[in-house]
């Protein structure tokens, strides 16, 4: 008989039974993968992102493949807070799993005006606040590639909600330790990177770029080097948890994100390939745990041998 | 038959581990691929497609979107033009090959109960999707007529299904090796003034698409077009796929790939992809 892993992690006091969660925009609101997994499995559903008014996105082609990932430029494309709460959350209440809504606005008062909207909601467990999308004009990662708005986005968000505040923060900066802190003094509960790298394709039998908007974000195995080290380097600046992600596609990449000081970690690009994704490195890093004696997941957090 | 929409009968979407039976090339740049893919087989409907997994480990991590072509028995046929490195790896797969698909994807051809004569307008690839369609309008007892368009006479796809099937076919190459000289859509605008029609068909290069739509409407033919847009999860959830209709935007994975040509809002001419 195989021992039992436990699976559950503390994340800034959301109990969660795994630590695999799924990566804002790349799992809608849960609904189209139902087919595909349990979501009752998962450790926390982190939603599209949400903002006060619907918007309409970037026009296309929006998606531009590259080598080992993608580019896109969505342009946070959402049918605004109201519609999210009665269709959305109102599907995702009738499931049990813990709902990460991430957070979006072009301008400060937006970023607030839709966490004290959900303040209403009972199905809501924490916000993830996006300061880092980099495929809109305004708003977006203009507040997360600076330490100022950065921190004054954070302590906004911060007054009007007593739920954990993770702030999701763009790897597109020069230090991303000093825009950690910021958010972290600000009341951040919890820090979640990466987001995309900003990046550009172009198709030579045209001439034209790939992307209508010219540059667009870049996800998928190709970034996660680079995310792995952002994840080791914020992990050791702040005291807050770390959510790990960029590139994750199975169990031992999963591992290694939770070594380099993850708590939990995010599942992104990976679910349009292969939409189990977020099960199967579920069941992968488990599988890795007992293979590994090691008997609680979060035993692998910062367990880095350096 | 009672229910008078393909839509109504789709089943839900699976994972699916296929083998790749055949693969030929059976024009320039044109391939057909014979996938032994049981659960799709049974439960795909015209127009509808599948979303492919070519190669595990390749520099290219995105499945690709393929409709299918035909059904026989447990086997699917896809029709695919080879243009990058996705379709360049299909091209390369043999007899063997293990792969997997998600399907079957997307709202196919709406087949309405009161149609007795329909139209399919076909534009090179645009057969892909049409071949079904055509087996499925003839086993209803529908009237089939097709317009098939390509380059030249050996670039014309699906010639034998559409024989079989429909009670006419008019044929348009551009350079005049078969039927009439020129495109496909002169050809459809003759049927529309000949026939007694009761609905359009197309899949195309878009331009043609837009085209086909607007000759069906002026005729008062209703229209149905048949959308590629590059898309990555093709379940609806990344929101690359977008098309932009009289009730918003809508997805080509979920919506899609076919729409009511009426309420299709057309691309600007610059932003139609190059075929």
């Amino acid at each position: 008989m195989s021992q039992t892993v436990d699976m559950n992690v503390n994340l800034a006091g959301l109990a969660l039974r795994s630590p695999v969660l799924t990566a804002s925009g790349t799992f809608a609101s849960g609904r189209e993968f139902a087919d595909f997994v349990d979501l009752e499995r998962v450790g926390a559903v982190v939603t599209k992102g949400v903002s006060l008014e619907p918007w309409e996105g970037n026009p296309g082609p929006r998606i531009a493949e590259t080598s080992s990932g993608m580019l896109n430029s969505i342009g946070l494309q959402n049918p605004g807070v109201e519609a999210f709460c009665a269709n959305d959350l109102a599907w995702l209440s009738s499931v049990d799993v813990p709902v990460i809504v991430n957070v979006s606005g072009h301008t400060l008062p937006e970023y607030v005006g839709v966490v004290e909207r959900l303040e209403d909601e009972p199905g809501v467990a924490a916000y993830e606040i996006n300061i880092s999308c980099p495929n809109v004009d305004a708003g977006g990662m203009a507040f997360g590639t600076a330490c100022a708005p950065a921190e004054e986005v954070t302590r906004a968000c911060r007054t009007v909600t007593s739920r954990p505040l993770i702030v999701k923060l763009s790897p597109n900066v020069t230090h991303i330790t000093e825009i950690a802190r910021a958010v972290e003094a600000a009341g951040a509960d919890a820090i979640s990177l990466i987001n995309t790298l900003l990046g550009m394709s172009i198709d030579v039998r045209t001439f034209r770029p790939r992307l209508a908007r010219v540059v667009g974000g870049l996800s998928g195995p190709a970034i996660k080097p680079v995310a792995l080290r952002m994840v080791w380097e914020t992990s050791r600046a702040v005291t807050v948890p770390v959510i790990g992600m960029g590139g994750i596609s199975d169990a031992e990449d999963a591992v290694e994100f939770m070594l380099a000081g993850a708590t939990a970690v995010a599942v992104g690009t990976a679910n349009f390939i292969d939409p189990t994704s977020v099960i199967r490195i579920t069941d992968g890093l488990a599988e890795f745990c007992r293979a590994n004696d090691v008997e609680r997941v979060r035993d692998l957090t910062g367990a880095l041998r350096t | 038959m009672s229910d008078s929409s393909c839509a109504g009968h789709d089943a839900p979407p699976a994972l699916e581990r296929v083998e790749v039976v055949a693969n030929d090339r059976i024009t320039t740049g044109v391939g057909l691929i014979v996938l032994h893919a049981p659960r799709t087989a049974a439960a795909v409907r015209p127009g509808q497609f599948v979303h492919v997994r070519i190669g595990y480990g390749t520099p290219f991590i995105l499945r690709r979107p393929f409709s299918v072509h035909r059904v026989r028995g447990e086997r699917l046929e896809i029709l695919y033009q080879v243009v990058g490195r996705g379709t360049r790896a299909l091209a390369a797969a043999t007899a063997g090959t293990q792969m997997d698909l998600i399907g079957p994807l997307g709202h196919g051809w709406d087949i309405p109960a009161d149609v007795s004569h329909a139209l399919l307008v076909a534009g090179g690839l645009g057969a892909a999707p049409l071949g079904m369609l055509a087996e499925e309008l003839a086993a209803r007892g529908v009237a089939v007529t097709v317009a098939s368009g390509a380059p030249s006479e050996d670039r014309l796809l699906a010639r034998d299904l559409f024989e079989a099937v429909a009670r006419r076919v008019e044929v348009a190459t551009d350079d005049g090796s078969c039927g009439t000289p020129g495109f496909v859509t002169g050809v459809c605008a003759s049927l529309l003034a000949d026939e007694a029609l009761d609905i359009v068909y197309t899949c195309g290069p878009e331009p043609m698409q837009r085209i086909v739509a607007s000759q069906a409407a002026a005729a008062g033919v209703p229209c149905q077009v048949s959308l590629e847009r590059l898309m990555a999860c093709g379940i609806g959830a990344c929101l690359s796929c977008v098309v932009r209709t009289t009730e918003g935007l809508k997805k080509a994975c979920v919506d899609g790939p076919v729409f009511d040509a009426a309420a299709v809002e057309w691309e600007p001419a610059e932003r139609v992809p190059e075929h």
